[in-house]
Order: C-alpha cells, then sequence, then structure tokens
C-alpha cells in the first residue's frame, strides 16, 4: 500500500507536558486475554488493550511472523511499557495514559481493510478520548 | 504499522515510530518515522539495556517535537544510540 501524502497533528505544547500512549505491532497481549489469530495466514487486525501498569509477568507475545526470543526475556524491546516510567520520573513526559494498545503485525489481504476502517480508527478514537496527547509507534 | 500510525495522526495525536525498513516506511508515508538500523524482533535494543533503551525513546521523543515537514524518516548513525551521544542525524 502506497500514499503520496501524510496525515499531520501539530504537536502544539513542548513533549514534557505530554500525555503518552504505546502502540505495538508486536503481538503483546495479557496472558489473561484471546491470543492473536495465528491459524488465519492473513493475519489478525484487532488490537488488544494493555494497563499502563501491568507487570511483565502477566505480558505475553503471540506472533509467529518474527523471533521474539529477545522480546520474551524483557518485553520492553517491543513494548517499552516500564521505559516510559523512566520517562515520566526524569520529567520526560507529564504523564503517561492509563492504557496502551497492541495489535499483531502481519496484516494481509482483507484484514488490511479492516484495520484502516474499523480498528486502527477504533484506537485513534480511545486515544483521544484519554487525552493522550502523542503516541510512540513499535514495530517488531 | 505505518496505517495504524496515520489512523491516530488522522485523529489529532501528534505519533512518531521506529521504522525496520526505510522502504516500506517511504511507501506507507506515516507523518514522522527514525530509522536507525534495528533489527526484526528488537526495535529498542536488547533486553534489560535499560540505559539504552531509555536513549532510544529519548530519540523518539526529540524527533517527535523537531521534525516539520509531514513524511519524514529520520536516518539516524546506530552507533550514535550504542554510545548514547546526542543523536544528530546522518540524512533525513
Amino acid at each position: 500500500m502506497e500514499f503520496r501524502d501524510s496525515p499531520w497533528a501539530q504537536l502544539d505544547k513542548d513533549v514534557s507536558q505530554c500525555r503518552l500512549a504505546l502502540i505495538t505491532t508486536g503481538g503483546v497481549h495479557l496472558r489473561s486475554q484471546p491470543p492473536f489469530n495465528m491459524a488465519d495466514p492473513a493475519g489478525d487486525p484487532t488490537f488488544r488493550e494493555i494497563p499502563a501498569d501491568a507487570s511483565l509477568s502477566n505480558l505475553i507475545i503471540t506472533h509467529n511472523y518474527y523471533d521474539h526470543f529477545d522480546a520474551d526475556k524483557d518485553i520492553n524491546i517491543v513494548l517499552p511499557i516500564e521505559r516510559v516510567f523512566d520517562l515520566k520520573q526524569a520529567g520526560d513526559i507529564r504523564g503517561i495514559n492509563h492504557r496502551h494498545f497492541s495489535f499483531m503485525g502481519h496484516i494481509m489481504h482483507h484484514h488490511i481493510d479492516t484495520l484502516i476502517k474499523e480498528t486502527a480508527p477504533q484506537v485513534a478514537t480511545e486515544l483521544k478520548s484519554d487525552k493522550v496527547d502523542i503516541a510512540i509507534l513499535t514495530p517488531a | 504499522m505505518g496505517l495504524i500510525q496515520r489512523s491516530i495522526e488522522d485523529i489529532g495525536i501528534a505519533t512518531i515510530s521506529i521504522s525496520l525498513s526505510k522502504e516500506i516506511t517511504g511507501k506507507v508515508r506515516p507523518p514522522r518515522a527514525v530509522f536507525f538500523g534495528s533489527r526484526l524482533g528488537r526495535p529498542i535494543s536488547y533486553p534489560h539495556q535499560v540505559s539504552r533503551q531509555i536513549s532510544v525513546l529519548r530519540l523518539l521523543l526529540k524527533y517527535l517535537e523537531e521534525i516539520r515537514t509531514p513524511g519524514t524518516i529520520i536516518d539516524i548513525d546506530p552507533t550514535v544510540v550504542d554510545n548514547g551521544m546526542d543523536p544528530s542525524p546522518a540524512s533525513k
């Protein structure tokens, strides 16, 4: 999929005054949540909500399309859920949203339409309702 | 991932992402991206390298503020992140 232009939201305050949310496509989810669907070769366009205070021991990765051997040891390398608290403590950002979001990054064919028209806009709406100012997106 | 980023930016939230492929990012054209040679499965450094992980995030925040042109991909020398130095871009 190819685009000729980019959307743009002007950042009208310092990052140090912003509330941050994380979005990953690394297939991270809570152990208590349903895993991403690995049986569909076109992927899974759904998302999982990750509480900002989730402990690493409660998180797991379901994603067969990249080697997550290292991320299994420290999920911060795909979803830096602990590191953002370090940023807040150091004053780099004002706040952390109470939830982050996780997708599975292997989305193909008809699921791309679902992602563009349904699930990605749904996450965007949720983040907006949370009054999130900035978002960092990490692939895997 | 760029498609998700575009949706979030579309609603009025400023976004930045790590690019694993300049070619793919260049096609999807998210508003702001940084490429510094991350490998698949390790976008934010290595396990338990806390200071390096923080350096990567600070680099992203820096460019979130500094990028003014939609569709910019900042190309960073990976050794800058390794050394925790001020991340001047190798090219844009």
